[in-house]
């Protein structure tokens, strides 16, 4: 995942901005990490540089 | 049988994993033409307006032979776009829309399977197509800001989507003012019998998902679409329905004979539709 898309995604659930914490990156590309509704309270995994941003509950 | 939504997405989701493993198209074509040897997501994808030129640019693996139609000809993608595929799959469409918007443009794919998102990174990756994006995500929770796209396609996706409005809402909330909706799906001309529709098998085969065309165009105007224009239409032959795996196994299950499979299948459409977000909304 390009950090610069970052701009454009949101969470799932609410609509809201997340924020994107990074494990491990390659050339501006998050490879690993997380990125996280505060208001939800939910973190979404980014795992081969693809984030999951299926719906879940807490 | 009749599934809940959470079953139905269950379904659909274990099902195009298994395709994504063993590369096998479903959702058939127009036409067929037998006795060849052509690899039959060529030949399924050369039926529903793909040309040589669009099958040979993508990286291999990336065309299932699972579209029943080719947005990106109807389109009309400019360079510097951001274009929204759902139900992106093995990326095919991406890589084509990738190509047009070149590299001040960007295209993103979600789709819930994580089989097929897994072969469209890797296809991405290997060929270089920097402005490609994949997301794992569903359709009625998209994970895409407010009036971010520039451009929405789908192809033979919604169908299969038990929340068509959702979708359909989904995808307004996604493209910005005068952004455009482009989709290829499957439509009913009339309800499909019982015993097809109730069938699992038949839904993952894009059939039994689909709803009565007017229904389909309803959705999308009532949730803000301008100028919803169906741009074309043609229906599925017996023939390709027949080589449908899961089409196959729907009438071997309920023991229908060919000619009553024929006329059940009858009012199944495929169809490109355009509809365009408003400027003021």
């Amino acid at each position: 995942m390009k950090k610069d898309l970052m701009n454009i995604l949101c969470c799932p659930k609410c609509k809201g901005k997340l924020g994107l914490d990074v494990t491990k990156e390659e050339n501006d590309e998050v490879i690993e990490g997380a990125l996280t509704c505060n208001a939800c309270d939910i973190t979404y995994p980014i795992q081969d540089s693809i984030p999951n941003l299926l719906p879940q509950t807490k | 049988m009749t599934m809940d939504n959470t079953e139905a997405k269950k379904e659909v989701r274990k099902a195009y994993g298994l395709i994504a493993k063993e590369a096998k198209p479903c959702c058939g074509p127009a036409k067929t033409c037998c006795g060849n040897s052509v690899d039959p997501a060529v030949r399924i994808s050369k039926n529903i307006g793909y040309d040589d030129e669009d099958i040979g640019a993508v990286p291999d693996g990336a065309n299932l032979g699972l579209g029943c139609g080719n947005p990106i000809a109807f389109a009309e993608l400019q360079p510097g776009e951001t274009v929204l595929d759902l139900g992106s799959g093995a990326g095919f469409d991406c890589f084509l829309a990738s190509k047009v918007v070149g590299e001040n443009g960007s295209v993103i794919g979600v789709d819930m399977t994580p089989e097929m998102l897994e072969k469209a990174r890797s296809a991405a990756q290997n060929e270089g197509y920097d402005n490609v994006e994949f997301r794992m995500g569903e359709i009625e929770n998209l994970p895409v800001a407010n009036d971010t796209a520039d451009v929405v396609i789908s192809n033979c996706v919604i169908n299969l989507v038990p929340d068509k409005l959702r979708a359909f809402t989904e995808a307004y909330r996604a493209l910005k003012p005068g952004g455009r909706l482009m989709v290829s799906d499957i439509v009913l001309e009339k309800e499909l019998p019982d015993y097809l529709r109730q069938s699992v098998s038949a839904y993952v085969g894009c059939i039994s998902g689909a709803v009565l065309k007017h229904v389909y165009l309803d959705i999308i105007r009532s949730v803000g679409f301008r100028d919803v224009e169906v741009l074309e239409e043609s229906h599925f032959s017996i023939e390709s329905m027949l080589n449908d795996p899961s089409a196959k196994a729907v009438i071997e299950k309920t023991k229908v004979t060919p000619e009553q499979a024929e006329m059940a299948l009858a009012p199944v459409l495929s169809m490109r539709v355009r509809g365009v977000k408003g400027n003021g909304d």
